[in-house]
């Protein structure tokens, strides 16, 4: 009797819906689990015996010197642009963040250019000095230079958390060891980097995650970590078994650090906002060290951003008028497309379950929004596979129907852009869903239950009271979707139709022909989108969660 | 009865003690109950199992008559024709006073509605603010805005929620007055919650004791209250 009534409650077009698109989304990742176990192969002993062990050894050494730059760059800048006073520190405050609107393999085929025998450097060496260096000095297309590229476009990561924590929470420790008569190396590796562990470790995990996600540097330099070999068991020996294998290792090394970053963190959240901490006080240093200071600050800045934006807007200039064609015009056109149907399938779902999840405290519905937002942490690589399998298997499925239904098969899905879509709203789930989540958990509950008493039943009521009360949250969701699906790689490249670009594609095909100058004006483009994200980003949604 | 609850039991996911343990209340027709407890005695929690927002673990809610919770039944809240005005209002920031208050009349036509509309706001004395949105009201006439709002499509049980907490004093009284005269004209059954004795004693036809989720006392103001 009682179950009746529990259903009579719960069941409703937000609980079903809710529960199938997770089931979807889920789908792809449990496919990779079950098929891990799978008999092995031919080619797959061969990979055990004389590749894996390389793809792991590579993976974790650029993982680890990634992660221990990105925590020195970003830890130091976070607590110099707090602590201290120096010329045009307001500037770099935001500044600081910009090597984030670079996407690495962007960053590494410029870099490339840059350095390269025809590169603006061993140039300018050549003509103006007459030094002909030995070239080995140049090449970054190994192991440090990939290292190199991460750290300096993915540091911003943990400076940005880190400074967040600074500016707001470490006051009065800071003061008092100050007042002990701690120096200012002491202060910062002494106090400021265990006060900021739980800080640091959301940061540099975000980072080590954009690592593993990575095809386009690693295959640009050509080196063989996972998403590489993942590539290349794909589209190189069509040995979709192995693909799984690989993807499934990779997944395991990312659970392993979702694993640790929460051993890490330790129980304690730190908290963005909390209006009645007092923020702490930047002091002003001698001459000599307030030079110093701003030197290194603005060393990373020109690194990290001017460098890599002035040679590509250089390039840009160079070939504008051979690659601004009809053609281009239609990447553009497909890029916006694609993205605009994936961000609007990510907010519709998004509001769906986080609408769902909002009403219901059971367990499940913890459960839900656990795997609505998991996606965001497994590398593009990985959900595609999953995915590809996923659509390979409902094709064959169908392949039957159709047959017993005694029809053409009017749509293979496996080729076509809906297994893209559905790739994308399975990764970038979390974008939408976030912003939505607290944009939610701000109004509460109390105006929905107002409403229902009012007559008016849940559905309706969402769309005349919900909806409008959280549509900033809606659009700012809708933006960083669009974004992220735009510059989206890994994914795209694995699962993109038959003569279907994106401009982060495209891109990245002009520069693998060595064609790196034609690949400015999408590369540029792809950085403006990508610093309106991060306006957005820390503009305006962190203005609308005060 | 028009109201009869019957061995009302239930506790929050995550709480230890039972948050409501086996009460029974009747009400009749036009009576005007007050629910009277400490903080956390579970006043609140009683009127959102009447309203449907919560379901009981067990116990049965009748009202006019008609089964809204047993074992077997649950009404959702909608379907009810249960009014409440939320302890914080809980209006519509981004509607007109109007709006709010021709909210629930999706049974009526325009003309009907506007009719409605102008009565009760009429009764409620805020005419000519009905363009106004709710962050341009006084605390007072917010309240009576959430007052209209609830009672626009005739209830047959209005529900308040400390509806007197935000105001001073002065209001307090007059508001607490009027709302009894307005209640009385229009007949409906209404249960107040708070923990102000002079509240219960001015507006109450009976009182309700509550303690830590049992039901200690009722009975008339003069006889509960001391
Ligand atoms: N959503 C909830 N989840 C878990 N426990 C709750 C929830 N709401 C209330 N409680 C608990 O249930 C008990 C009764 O709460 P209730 O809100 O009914 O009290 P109240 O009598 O209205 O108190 P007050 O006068 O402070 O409003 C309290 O112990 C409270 O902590
Ligand atoms: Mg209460």
């Amino acid at each position: 009797m009682k179950a009746i009534r529990f259903f009579r409650l719960h069941l409703n077009v937000w609980s079903i819906m809710s529960i199938i698109f997770t089931l979807l989304i889920i789908s792809p990742t449990l496919s990779i689990f079950i098929q891990i176990f799978e008999k092995p192969n031919e080619n797959w002993y061969h990979i055990q015996e004389f590749l894996l062990k390389n793809y792991i050894q590579n993976t974790l050494v650029i993982v680890f010197f990634t992660g221990f730059f990105s925590v020195m760059i970003g830890v130091s800048l976070a607590w110099l642009v707090t602590a201290y006073r120096f010329p045009l520190r307001n500037f770099f405050k935001w500044g600081l963040i910009l090597p984030l609107a670079i996407p690495p393999y962007i960053g590494a085929y410029t870099y490339h250019g840059i350095l390269n025998y025809t590169g603006v450097v061993q140039a300018t060496l050549r003509n103006q000095f007459d030094i002909k260096a030995n070239h080995a000095y140049f090449d970054i297309m190994n192991i440090p230079g990939a290292i190199f590229i991460f750290t300096i476009f993915l540091y911003p990561y943990v400076y940005i958390i880190t400074r967040a924590y600074l500016e707001q929470q470490s006051a009065s420790l800071v003061e008092n060891a100050r007042l002990l008569g701690s120096g200012p190396v002491q202060l910062f590796f002494r106090v400021i980097m265990p006060i900021s562990r739980t800080a640091i470790v959301g940061g540099v995990s975000l980072v080590v995650l954009e690592v593993l996600n990575d095809y386009g540097v690693v295959s640009y330099f050509g080196i063989q970590v996972f998403t590489t070999a993942i590539f290349q068991a794909w589209f190189g020996m069509s040995d979709v078994a192995s693909a799984i294998k690989l993807a499934g290792i990779l997944m395991a090394i990312v659970f392993a650090i979702l694993f640790l970053e929460k051993v890490l963190r330790g129980r304690k959240k730190y908290s963005y906002s909390n209006a009645k901490v007092r923020p702490l006080e930047p002091i002003s240093l001698s001459r000599e060290k307030t030079a110093v200071l701003f030197v290194y600050t603005a060393l990373i800045f020109t690194i990290g951003f001017v460098i890599p934006f002035v040679q590509l807007f250089q390039w840009m200039l160079l070939t504008f008028e051979k690659v601004a064609s009809e053609e281009f015009l239609t990447l553009i056109f497909n890029s916006v497309y694609v993205s605009l149907i994936a961000a609007s399938l990510i907010m519709v779902i998004a509001l769906v379950i986080g609408n769902f999840t909002r009403l219901s405290d059971g367990a499940w519905a913890k459960a839900v929004s656990r795997i609505t937002v998991l996606g965001y942490s497994i590398p593009g690589a990985v959900i595609a596979i999953g995915v590809l399998t996923f659509f390979l298997w409902i094709d064959r499925q169908l392949k039957g129907v159709y047959h017993a239904m005694g029809i053409e098969a009017p749509i293979i899905l496996s080729l076509s852009i809906i297994m893209l879509l559905f790739a994308y709203v399975s990764r970038f789930l979390a974008i939408g869903f976030n912003p939505i989540d607290s944009g939610f958990d701000k109004i509460g509950r109390s105006f929905t239950e107002a409403s229902r008493l009012l007559g008016i039943p849940l559905t309706r009521t969402f769309f005349k009271v919900d909806l409008p009360m959280i549509r900033g949250a809606v659009f700012g969701g809708f933006t960083l979707a669009f974004i992220e699906v735009m510059k989206e790689l890994p994914l795209t490249l694995l699962l993109q139709p038959f003569n279907f670009y994106t401009l982060a594609t495209k891109a990245f095909q002009y520069a693998n022909d060595e064609r790196i100058y034609e690949a400015a004006l999408a590369s540029m483009l792809i950085i403006l989108i990508s610093g309106v994200s991060i306006f957005i980003f820390h503009k305006v949604l962190e203005k609308e969660n005060r | 009865m028009y109201v009869e609850i019957n061995g009302l039991t239930f506790s929050y996911r995550n709480a230890k003690e039972k948050t409501i343990q086996d009460a029974s209340i009747a009400i009749e027709k036009g009576e005007i109950i007050t629910i009277l407890g400490q903080s956390g005695s579970g006043k609140s929690t009683i009127l959102r199992l009447i309203a449907g927002l919560e379901m009981p673990e067990s116990g049965t809610i009748k009202i006019n008559g008609q089964i809204m919770t047993d074992d077997a039944t649950f009404v959702s809240p909608e379907k009810r024709g249960v009014g409440m005005v939320f302890q914080d209002y809980a209006l519509f920031p981004h509607m007109t006073v109007a709006a709010n208050i021709k909210f629930g009349l999706k049974k009526m036509n325009r003309y009907e509605r506007d009719a409605r509309l102008k009565e009760v706001i009429d009764l409620v004395g805020l005419t000519g603010f009905e363009k106004r949105y709710p962050y341009e009201l006084s605390g007072g006439q917010q309240q009576r805005v959430a007052l209209a709002r609830a009672m626009a499509p005739n209830p047959s049980l209005i529900m308040f929620d400390e509806p007197f907490s935000n105001l001073d004093a002065d209001l307090q009284i007059k508001i607490r007055d009027e709302l009894r005269d307005i209640l009385k004209k229009a007949g409906i059954t209404s249960i107040f919650v708070t923990h102000d004795q002079e509240d219960a004693r001015a507006i109450a036809d009976r009182v309700i004791m509550m303690d830590h989720g049992h039901i200690m006392k009722t009975g008339t103001p003069d006889l509960i209250l001391t």
